[in-house]
């Protein structure tokens, strides 16, 4: 290549980068920023919507939930999403509205005779305090303790309940995914576990030989998740200020309505409206 | 007699010293090949059976859980080439500036390698948020490819302006009087013999940045975001690989196989962009010694 072809391909490229650089011919955009337990969620829900919707385009973007939150207030999103409860403060000036709910119930061996754990004997278990399962009226065997990898949504859910820090816990299994764990049960019936509740009851339903621990007095089941009794669980919000536009305010609609409870249930949680 | 047997001892103990060192030696390269060995095989064996054309280049489907990485991968060579357009050029001049034109030991010069080196010490999710403020929200940029890419040019900076400076300052210093007596100007003396000269060492800064700059997360979340769509121009927002994997890995139920195989392809991306660059700068190299 001589040295002006050169020159003249560099040229091209950059008037090409500086062109596409420029806004272009759009309709209706929706921002939505925040929790990355939702994120993907709202993903799958605004392809289907953009899909059916030609010239809305939805951005989603991830984050955080205070992220969500902050954004929303300053306009930087037409939306946000928050994995939790809004503070009275935040709640004061935004709109939170509650699209499905995240559930993580504890789950032991079919075989074992445990069926109800309170708040503070499964402090006892996870802190190794208690490390047998006569304790809990079971066999005599020591308790195998699954804790999921730091990070995860449950594992904050979880410990969240129980008013522990990840460093408090003693663990014999870490793992990531909730398949991990109903496996370690499957594989060891003295192992306990917890897992996201829309996972549990799938494969408790479809033969998986797991039990959903009641805890707190109230059965482990979807409907109790719904209805806001189940008590290790949290709320996934979109939140708004006084200023959301049209097309957000229509994909708002959509997402409180029962049309997305398919994709909701697709990722473990549980649909609410 | 005690007066032999004391050298004696000596030698033997030296000795044994002498070959504990190399088994230490061996034994700390058998550990890391072994945990590289572990780590490609565990990444082969999750990741291989759904790698195909069809993975590559299809659009992501169900959160990452099915469907291709294809916009993911374009996203992520688009935020490459943004980031190595803006930091190759300005690593250099900075390491040339610093090299060639400053004092030594004067004051600016000081205060740009301090800078420099302050820069390499800050956490990448810091310079996450800088990009978000700066290109995102004060540059207009919003979430964007070009933003995502600018905000990890500032981020591999330090690392290439480093080693192209201590490449710069390991030639023999024959060279420039050598180049002035010819009657070079200064220029043409950087552009003609300094920077070929230097080019490995280059080189071996724009590769450890590629490495640093594809395995980027945290500054990228908050840059050129998380959208999944085919990018139509650099302003808008894509998904890098590691976003993506990360993304899957933590966020997504049940994305584990799919973050194992996407794991693999930017292993394989890495490699692929690392010798391309290894590659054009030797043949680069000897045609210029050919021609000359």
């Amino acid at each position: 290549m001589s040295k002006l072809q050169f020159l003249r391909n560099l040229a091209a490229l950059v008037s090409l980068t500086v062109a596409s650089c420029g806004k272009k011919e759009t309709g209706a955009v929706v921002v939505l920023t925040g929790s990355s337990t939702i994120a993907p969620v709202i993903s799958d829900v605004a392809k289907r919507y953009e899909a059916a919707n030609p010239g809305v385009r939805i951005e989603v973007q991830s984050g955080g939930s205070s992220r969500g939150i902050a954004d929303a207030l300053s306009g930087t999103a037409d939306l946000g999403m928050a994995s939790r409860a809004l503070s009275a403060d935040e709640a004061a000036k935004l709109t939170a509205h509650r699209i499905a709910a995240d559930g993580v119930c504890v789950v032991v061996h079919r075989d074992n005779p445990v069926s109800e754990l309170s708040r503070e004997q499964l402090i006892s278990i996870y802190t190794k305090k208690a490390t047998n399962w006569k304790d809990f009226g079971g066999p005599d065997a020591t308790i195998v303790v699954a804790n999921k990898a730091e990070g995860r949504s449950t594992l904050e859910v979880f410990l969240h309940y129980l008013g522990l820090d990840n460093a408090d816990v003693k663990a014999d299994v870490v793992v990531g995914e909730n398949l991990h764990v109903i496996n370690s049960v499957v594989a060891n019936p003295n192992t306990i576990g917890y897992v996201s509740i829309g996972t549990a009851a799938s494969e408790a339903k479809g033969g998986t030989p797991i039990k959903l621990v009641s805890t707190g007095g109230v059965a482990a089941t979807t409907e109790n998740v719904a209805n806001g009794t189940f008590p290790i669980t949290r709320p996934l919000n979109i939140v708004e200020d006084a200023l959301t536009s049209p097309a957000a305010k229509a994909f708002l609609d959509h997402l409180t309505s029962p049309a997305i409870n398919d994709i909701i249930q697709k990722h473990f949680f549980v649909p609410v409206n | 007699m005690p007066s032999v047997s004391k050298p004696a001892a000596r030698r033997a103990s030296f000795r044994w010293l002498d070959r504990s060192f190399a088994v230490a030696g061996g034994m700390a390269a058998l550990v890391s090949f072994g945990l590289f060995a572990w780590l490609i095989r565990d990444l082969v064996r999750l990741g291989m059976p759904r790698i195909s054309w069809e993975f590559l280049t299809a659009e992501v489907a169900d959160a990452g859980r099915s469907g291709g990485i294809g916009p993911v991968l374009v996203s992520s060579v688009l935020i490459l080439v943004c980031c190595l357009g803006l930091a190759i050029p300005l690593g250099t001049g900075c390491a040339l500036w610093l090299a060639e034109y400053a004092r030594r030991g004067s004051v600016p010069a000081r205060l740009v390698t301090g800078g420099v080196d302050l820069l390499a010490s800050v956490p990448s999710i810091v310079f996450g948020l800088f990009g978000m403020v700066f290109f995102g929200q004060t540059l207009r940029m919003g979430f964007s490819i070009l933003s995502g890419g600018l905000t990890l040019a500032c981020m591999i900076l330090p690392m290439l302006v480093r080693t192209t400076l201590s490449a710069l300052e390991a030639l023999p210093a024959d060279l420039r009087p050598a180049a002035a007596g010819l009657g070079m100007t200064r220029s043409t003396t950087i552009a003609k013999v300094l920077l070929p000269a230097a080019l490995p060492g280059i080189v071996i800064g724009v590769t450890l940045g590629i490495g640093r700059a594809l395995s980027e997360t945290a500054a990228l979340i908050f840059t050129s975001g998380y959208s999944t769509r085919w990018p139509e121009t650099l302003s808008d927002s894509g998904r890098a690989l590691s976003v993506h994997i990360y993304d899957l890995a933590l966020n997504v139920a049940n994305g584990g196989p799919m973050a194992s195989s996407s794991a693999l392809v930017l292993l394989a991306l890495i490699l692929v962009v690392n010798s391309a660059a290894v590659t054009l700068s030797e043949r680069w190299l000897l045609k210029r010694h050919q021609t000359s």
